[in-house]
């Protein structure tokens, strides 16, 4: 938060229909200042004006405009200002940068009280395994989805987690291609479930992967974790230390 | 039948609008994975993301063009993952290729098909 004393004001020129990698500059500018945590920023919009091409922007209806002058405001710390500007420059393509010395005479005060932060959460940091399984959509198992049953089977197997994915496209097992449109239809897309345990837990599950799926492709990989949990309760991964 | 080998998993990442030759990359790289006798591959579309160009991908139902990104799995043996990568110099302008090794299992139906149902080249 910025404090009251000596400061730098940044305003930073761009045209309204200014593009950095085909997003506008102006809100790429405003979302890195929010990301690498500026205290505030303002986006004013000027009327007229014109730049270092010596146009006339104007709002006139003739040219309705989406070349109008944008202003981006913001007051830091100089050690703040120095860190970003680099990237600054480089966002605002064209646009001219100033930065004028200024003194913070009243710091702003965050207006609504704190939300009442979240119960201090845990990070975790550990080795851990990935298993993937890939099988085909129209697979089944006693009657039900095979991936539907397999993430059934996991719950009950207290896995950490399983997300299933749907490919677009690809083939397998049968060197069938899987088309994307007619994808849409038929029910027989490759699916992917992807689950992160640790190793223990993901081997004891591997018999009754091996009952479930007749014809299909598992793979484990190393993968280095990092966890982030609520409950202070909840520290049953293996080998990891545990940070607040 | 169950086997268990060291594998290797290859995954490309780029965008859905890319082209090869006029044809969709990623249906590209699939006949090339194909044709080189690899036993499966799949694409997998995201839904919002940015990557080597900065540009963020979205896929929205409601627009015509897309280009969300895309990523593209295969999975075989680190000889047949070779085999494929000069492939993909030449056919990947811009995107993002990460390889691990992974020990794999695969299952197949014993309905008496030949041993390697996967194998026959392309």
């Amino acid at each position: 938060m910025l404090k009251a004393g000596k400061a730098l004001k940044v305003s930073i020129y761009v045209s309204e229909g200014a593009k950095h990698h085909g997003a506008p500059v102006c809100s790429s500018i405003l979302d890195f200042l929010f990301y690498r945590g500026v205290s505030g920023a303002t986006v004013l919009k000027g009327i007229a004006g014109f730049g270092a091409d010596h146009h006339m922007h104007s709002s006139s209806i003739v040219e309705i405009s989406d070349r109008m002058p944008l202003k981006i405001e913001f007051i830091e710390t100089p050690e703040k200002v120095n860190e970003i500007l680099g990237k600054l420059e480089e966002l605002a393509g064209t646009g001219i940068i100033d930065v004028q010395e200024t003194t913070v005479a009243k710091p702003a005060r965050v207006s609504k009280p704190q939300k009442a932060l979240p119960a201090e959460h845990l990070r975790m940091e550990g080795k851990a395994k990935l298993m993937q399984i890939h099988i085909g959509e129209s697979d089944r198992w006693k009657g039900k989805p095979l991936y539907q049953a397999l993430v059934e089977a996991m719950r009950a197997n207290d896995i950490a987690g399983v997300t299933v994915y749907r490919g677009i496209l690809g083939y397998g097992a049968h060197r069938r291609m899987h088309k994307d449109k007619a994808m849409r239809l038929s029910p027989d897309a490759s699916i992917m479930l992807s689950a992160v345990d640790s190793e223990e837990k993901l081997r004891a599950l591997l018999p009754l992967v091996d009952q479930m799926v007749e014809e299909g492709l598992v793979v484990f990989s190393d993968v280095d974790i990092i966890k982030y949990s609520y409950r202070a309760q909840d520290v049953d991964v293996p080998s990891t230390e545990a940070r607040s | 039948m169950k086997e268990q080998f060291q594998a290797r998993m290859l995954r490309i990442h780029f965008g859905e609008a890319d082209k090869w030759r006029g044809k969709p990359l990623r249906e590209a790289i699939v006949s090339k994975c194909m044709e080189l006798g690899i036993a499966g591959a799949t694409v997998y579309r995201g839904i919002e993301g940015y990557g080597a160009s900065s540009r963020i991908h979205h896929a929205s139902p409601w627009r015509f063009s897309r280009d969300a990104p895309i990523m593209l799995t295969v999975i075989d043996t680190e000889d047949r993952i070779e085999k494929l990568i000069p492939h993909l110099d030449s056919m990947v302008e811009e995107g993002l290729i990460d390889i691990s090794r992974v020990e794999a299992i695969r299952y197949a139906r014993d309905d008496g098909k030949a041993e390697e149902p996967t194998e026959e080249q392309g």
